[in-house]
């Protein structure tokens, strides 16, 4: 699909210094519309989707929650700790709303691999698709989700 | 091949003449002039017109809290204009309410000066001042809590309510371009005016817990504003449930600052959160008010205590630890600082044992 006037709007409060300090799109040169169908097509080749990973990223979160600011072993093997800092977040694509500067620090604790993902992350995977442009400080890869996350594909009926 | 590279090459030099005539023009012929800002009806001043209502009044010394120095990403600068803002700016929106852009509620760091305006600010906005101050301590209280002392220079007191906060700017270094400001409580007693103790945890790459942590130094100026918040003692005698963890333990501190000077009798009981031995802080001062203080007493909670730690006081997530040790909390009053998912379970606790939501004072780092 080509790039709208709307998707230029959009990939523009995505830059660094609009919402935050380092944009959304880290070095990455392509157009939102193409950064949101190769993730698309990415998701598909796992055979995921986005609202099954970021139901994923909410569990995890929901979860580590419970430890207040601490790390907490959930899951059985995945250590969590979700922690904030004061403000808060508007999405870049337009609607109301804002999200907490929220951080969730997950480790696998079989694996020993971990990430940090943030609940405008978690927003966006599953409002809009998007995973946030190569090199972004919070760019998730659905591959590396799906596997330090152990999200699989849903099993056929 | 030639005459198209030419041809855009012209149309390139084109471009850029109109940028620079637009440019120009803009300086020159669009004058906004001198405008008129009449605050809350009474006040009224003369200013430039051109700028950021944000930047216009900081330049007249009025204060309006903004975390991220007026680049409309932290939605903190509201204020409500009741004529001459022109239309809500789709950067505005995001950040206020239906009933806010109902009550013409407005980012200031967005709304630009171009003709009188009239504004409501809260009054006590008015005793917002900018200060600057010299770093005479940095302390380690934990791994990644620093306490900082600064003694004011200029001007060289400051009146401020235990559990308000302050603004600190951090200037331009590494992670940033320009001026960014991020509120911090203070942790000191309101009577010493000259000095003011910060408790700052770090967060990796954080703006400016990286710049406390890994750049200021003893002997440095910084610049700060305020005070600021309405988080504070209540008038009243009921009973105070407090309840911190991390830095939050800084406007705790001063309120229980100002309960030792003032010899409050009220009965106060402070938990605090922490994982381990090594994310406790300031016990020694606190176990010394318990001394000073004629009914208060320190419960610190360890959720995940070391082996090696051989702690012997509570253990369990500090929501574990006040629902094992209040039993009806109807009658008293809750002051938690912390984070907002610490803040959002006290106050299911304190709701579970009864208090009413208009007896629960937070101050929510968000």
């Amino acid at each position: 699909m080509k790039q709208s006037r709307q998707d230029d709007i959009i990939q523009d409060r995505m830059r660094p210094g609009v919402i935050t300090r380092d944009g959304l799109l880290g070095s990455d040169r392509r157009s939102l519309r193409d950064i949101l169908e190769a993730d698309e097509a990415e998701v598909q080749r796992l055979g995921l989707s986005h609202a099954a990973i970021a139901a994923r990223l909410r569990d995890l979160r929901d979860a580590g929650a419970q430890g207040l600011g601490e790390p907490v072993t959930v899951f059985d093997h995945f250590e969590v700790r979700v922690d904030s800092v004061r403000g808060l977040l508007p999405c870049p694509f337009p609607h109301e709303g804002l999200c907490r500067k929220e951080f969730v620090d997950v480790r696998n604790l079989r694996s020993d691999e971990r990430l940090t993902y943030t609940e405008m992350n978690i927003h966006m995977i599953e409002a809009h698709g998007f995973y946030e442009g190569t090199g972004s400080p919070f760019r998730q890869e659905p591959a590396t989700l799906a596997r330090v996350l152990e999200i699989s594909r849903p099993v056929a009926d | 091949m030639i005459a198209l590279l030419i041809a855009v090459g012209v149309l390139c030099v084109i471009n850029t003449g109109l940028v620079i005539l637009l440019l120009v023009a803009e300086t020159l012929i669009v004058d906004t002039g001198e405008c008129r800002i009449t605050i809350n009806g009474e006040k009224a001043l003369t200013v430039a017109g051109g700028r950021s209502l944000l930047a216009t009044l900081k330049d007249e010394s009025l204060f309006i809290p903004s975390a991220c120095g007026g680049r409309g990403s932290c939605g903190l600068c509201k204020v409500t204009v009741l004529e001459g803002a022109g239309p809500l700016l789709p950067t505005e929106t995001p950040w206020l309410t239906p009933e806010e852009q109902k009550a013409n509620v407005r980012l200031a760091c967005q709304v630009k000066v171009r003709r009188d305006l009239q504004i409501r600010i809260p009054d006590e906005l008015f005793q917002v001042k900018q200060y600057r101050a010299r770093v005479t301590d940095l302390a380690d209280l934990t791994h990644d809590i620093k306490q900082v002392t600064l003694e004011l220079e200029e001007p060289p007191e400051i009146r401020f309510k235990a559990g308000q906060y302050i603004q600190l700017e951090v200037p331009p270094y590494a992670l940033t371009d320009e001026p960014v400001y991020r509120a911090y409580s203070v942790a000191s007693d309101p009577a010493d005016t000259r000095r003011i103790e910060l408790e700052i945890r770090y967060v990796p790459n954080g703006i400016c817990t990286t710049y406390v942590h890994k750049h200021l130094k003893v002997g440095d100026t910084v610049t700060l504003n305020g005070p600021y918040g309405e988080f504070g003692l209540t008038d009243s005698s009921a009973e105070m449930l407090c309840i911190a963890g991390g830095s939050g333990m800084a406007p705790i501190k001063s309120i229980l600052h100002e309960m030792a000077r003032t010899r409050s009798p009220r009965r106060c009981r402070y938990f605090f959160g922490a994982r381990a031995r090594r994310d406790l802080f300031l016990l020694e001062p606190m176990r010394g008010l318990e001394k000073t203080l004629p009914d208060f007493r320190f419960i610190p909670a360890l959720s995940n205590p070391d082996p090696a730690d051989a702690w012997e006081g509570e253990s369990g997530r500090v929501t574990e630890v006040v629902a094992r040790h209040v039993q009806d909390a109807s009658q008293a009053e809750a002051f938690l600082c912390g984070s907002p998912l610490m803040i959002d379970a006290c106050i299911q606790v304190l709701r579970d044992k009864g208090m009413p939501d208009s007896k629960i004072f937070y101050d929510k780092f968000s």
